[in-house]
């Protein structure tokens, strides 16, 4: 049942550099092995509708659902004959016509939390049981082993990159990882200690403060590539400049805020989508212009999807089943799979169709080359990604 | 009758009155002591040095006119509408205030009603809820709750205006179920649909809490096993009645006072039990707490992680670097650099806790911060901080190792072990205070 690939040559080396050097040299190469490829996350904060995301405009419930908040059909970027991408999507068209692109409707799981705490909690550790929803995340567990590096560029760590062994970073700017005394930084450090929470503390001391030399090496990056002045363009651009420095990490995790869109939500939720569109297309395109493209798989989610009907002050409440986006270069292009039902309902909100875990399950096998935990075998997967 | 868990400490062979329990006290009731004021509770007992900080005269350094000043800066932030000044007003009130134990108080609340101001826009709003929480901070808890969700800046956090009769909007209606009050699994998904529907009508006009009469849902609702036509306010007062909150409560006080799970369930379910008996009174709660043995027990020293506001106001007491201080505009944005941006908390359950404060950024921050202040220009100070003259003023000399003891004792309690001597005695003055402050141990307190 071991099916896990040997690790021999990263474990070897500094815990940090969960990236073997040799893949810095084959980054440019056709198909790097499965040690070099990267897993970017992009969170959609607050729920996003996923109605009015990938919207099956040829169901006439849709319409009865939505009748302030319903979007155009004329104006959607067509997926399949029924379904089609809110307009404010279109910068993704050239990754969903290159075929770079999954379009996931109906993701969730049984009894679905409403709370942005809850549902948060269940999506960044995969685990049901409100015990576990405390502990560790799904990515900081799959890079344990490895004792792998995580980055989080944004103001925290989410749970999501926890892991026992496997170390996550967080930060704005480039700056905020540099130390401006490292030498007496590191003189402060000491022996290890007996003590949990001291020893804890340590050890992530001794992370940062290589991770601190590391990126102190990093020059400025001006190359071509033109990004959308957003936050989440800023982010993504962070990402790859780390990228192209080759600093170690396996997973980068992203949030963009604003998807709570309890009233008024049109232009509120265009804008978002919008900015998400924008800044992951600008990224794609630096990263194919920066020959990294094979190496990087792009995954966005929400918490939940918002309720299918409207509210009376044209927005959407907290709902259930959501929408995710997968995009990178051995995605197997296009919808996968299915659109749930707007008539047949539970307590008002559709029926997921993809347990969110088996899509987890598909990143971390098929694309990091991970074994998944054994619940996570168990579930039926859609296909994500071309043989 | 059970054993009192709550017994106060009485200083003994075991567990005696040393500097170390001084600092602790300081360092979790307080924004750290100064070595003067360690000294002076160290002599005074443990009675007296918990009665200054409940009564908010431990400060030996506190601002000119203080509350003149303090009134002043929170004034001029709302004027020039600039956020970054409400922020540094606090910031002076950490620093220079008699009454520190009010304003970590006054911290947690605004943890616990999470509100902020890049989308409620509103410095005038922010203000008002910070006075607000503070002028409730050690009061009943029904005085508090009624106060805050009635603060038009947390309304409009959660979208109240929005929540109107035939349409309702669950934001409000949830959060005070969840957070505010009762806690995950104390309530059901009903429970929220008619919360919110009680809710209705509240909203924030001209800047002011108003209910309004067209927009309420007067019809029966079904809350928590109680029917009736509830409105906002009898809603609140169903949820006082609800044991579960006098628990939430303890929790709440238990991040400020313990380590996390530092407290056991015993000692939590005690404590809620006596607050129900006092009509949940917080000042009687944190009372006991600071009093009892358990808050001065071996275990519960050094057991919790320092919040970014803590350690960056602490460490500038600690230093005595109050003429001239740190800029309080750059120490608000250190905070902000280290994890915690007040006004701003990162979503509507407040800022993380514990471990989750220490990651790579925050503590090169930290790091970064240490430097700042020992060199001075980065931190808003013409001087670098000196740490001979300090050491000397306490009656210390000004040898390396003598240097390295003070400031050991000081930050901890106790002194430097034989690996630390080695280790940081042979550093100049100023890098061995830097290496002090970034090392594993001053994370803690």
């Amino acid at each position: 049942m071991f099916t896990r690939r040997s690790f021999v040559q990263s474990s070897s080396l500094l815990a940090l550099s969960s990236v073997p050097l040799f893949v810095a040299q084959s980054a440019s190469a056709a198909a790097p092995n499965k040690d070099g490829r990267v897993l970017v996350i992009v969170e959609l904060d607050g729920g996003n509708d996923a109605l009015n995301t990938i919207v099956p405009h040829a169901d006439e419930q849709y319409a009865k659902l939505r009748p302030k908040l319903k979007l155009d059909p004329k104006r959607l970027v067509k997926l399949t004959d029924s379904l089609g991408l809110h307009s404010a999507l279109r910068p993704l068209d050239v990754l969903f016509q290159a075929g770079q692109l999954a379009a996931i409707p109906g993701v969730g799981y049984p009894n679905p939390q409403r709370s942005h705490f809850e549902g948060m909690a269940v999506w960044h550790t995969a685990k049901f049981d409100a015990e576990d929803r405390r502990g560790y995340g799904w990515l900081g567990r799959a890079l344990d082993p490895t004792q792998g590096n995580l980055f989080s560029v944004g103001t925290e760590v989410p749970t999501a990159l926890r892991g026992r062994r496997s170390s996550a970073v967080a930060f704005n700017r480039l700056e905020d990882v540099l130390l401006s005394d490292p030498h007496s930084a590191r003189l402060g450090v000491g022996p290890e200690s007996t003590d949990g929470l001291l020893s804890f503390v340590r050890r992530q001391e001794v992370d940062a403060h290589t991770a601190a030399e590391k990126l102190a090496k990093l020059t400025g990056d001006s190359s071509g590539s033109i990004y959308p002045q957003t936050a989440l363009a800023d982010r993504l651009k962070t990402v790859s400049r780390l990228l192209k420095a080759d600093i170690g990490a396996r997973v980068f995790y992203t949030q963009q805020s604003g998807y709570d869109t309890h009233s008024q939500q049109s232009f509120a939720h265009a804008s978002r989508l919008g900015e998400f569109a924008g800044a992951v297309a600008a990224f794609f395109a630096d990263l194919k212009q920066s020959k990294l493209l094979e190496r990087v798989t792009l995954m966005a989610f929400s918490e939940f999807g918002r309720t299918v009907a409207e509210n009376g002050s044209a927005g959407t409440d907290h709902g259930t089943a959501g929408a995710m986006f997968v995009a990178g270069p051995t995605v197997a292009g296009g919808v996968v799979g299915t659109m749930p039902s707007l008539t047949d309902l539970d307590k008002g909100e559709p029926k997921m169709t993809t347990d969110f875990r088996s899509v987890y399950a598909s990143l971390l096998e098929e694309w990091m080359g991970f074994a998944p935990e054994p619940e996570l075998l168990k579930l039926s997967r859609p296909r994500l990604f071309k043989v | 009758m059970p054993t009192d868990l709550w017994a106060p400490y009485t200083p003994d062979e075991k567990q005696p009155w040393d500097l170390r329990r001084v600092v602790h006290l300081h360092r979790r009731a307080a924004f750290a002591g100064t070595w003067d004021e360690l000294q002076r509770d160290l002599k005074d007992g443990p009675e007296k040095a918990v009665a200054r900080l409940v009564k908010g005269t431990a400060n030996l350094q506190t601002g000119h006119e203080f509350y003149a000043t303090a009134a002043l800066l929170f004034d001029a932030a709302q004027t020039q509408g600039e956020i970054g000044r409400l922020k540094a007003g606090w910031f002076y009130r950490f620093l220079f205030g008699p009454h520190p134990l009010l304003e970590k108080l006054t911290l947690l609340w605004h943890d616990h009603f999470a509100t902020a101001n890049a989308k409620v826009d509103d410095v005038t709003l922010m203000r008002r809820q910070n006075d607000t929480l503070r002028k409730h901070a050690t009061g009943k808890f029904a005085d508090l709750l009624n106060a805050a969700v009635r603060e038009p800046a947390l309304l409009i956090y959660l979208d109240a205006q929005t929540n109107r009769k035939g349409r309702a909007n669950e934001n409000l209606g949830r959060e005070l179920l969840e957070l505010f009050t009762l806690g995950v699994g104390h309530y059901s998904e009903a429970d929220v649909k008619g919360a919110a529907r009680a809710l209705t009508g509240w909203s924030v006009e001209e800047s002011q809490f108003v209910e309004v009469a067209e927009r309420h849902d007067d019809g029966e609702k079904t809350i928590l096993g109680q029917t009736s036509k509830f409105n906002g306010t009898n809603l609140l007062e169903l949820l006082l009645k609800q044991p579960a909150i006098a628990e939430r409560i303890v929790g709440k006080l238990a991040q400020q006072f313990f380590g996390v799970n530092g407290l056991s369930a015993d000692a939590a379910q005690q404590l809620a039990a006596g607050l129900r008996e006092r009509d949940l009174n917080i000042g009687w709660a944190v009372e006991t707490i600071l009093k009892s043995k358990l808050f001065f027990d071996a275990a519960n020293i050094r057991n919790r992680v320092l919040g970014p506001v803590e350690f960056v106001v602490g460490t500038a007491r600690l230093l005595e670097l109050f003429d001239p201080a740190p800029s309080t505009l750059a120490m608000a944005d250190w905070s902000a650099r280290i994890g915690q941006d007040l006004f701003d908390p990162p979503n509507v359950g407040g800022w993380p806790t514990g471990k989750n404060w220490i990651h790579s950024r925050s503590l090169i921050a930290r790091s970064n911060y240490a430097a700042a202040l020992v060199a001075g220009p980065n931190s808003g100070r013409s001087e670098p901080y000196d740490p001979a003259a300090l050491s000397k003023k306490h009656g210390f000399g000004t040898k390396p190792n003598d240097l390295l003891t003070y400031h050991h004792r000081l930050l901890f309690g106790s002194d430097p072990s034989a690996e630390t001597m080695t280790r940081l005695g042979g550093a100049a003055p100023r890098p061995m205070v830097t290496a002090l402050l970034s090392s594993p141990n001053a994370q803690l307190g």
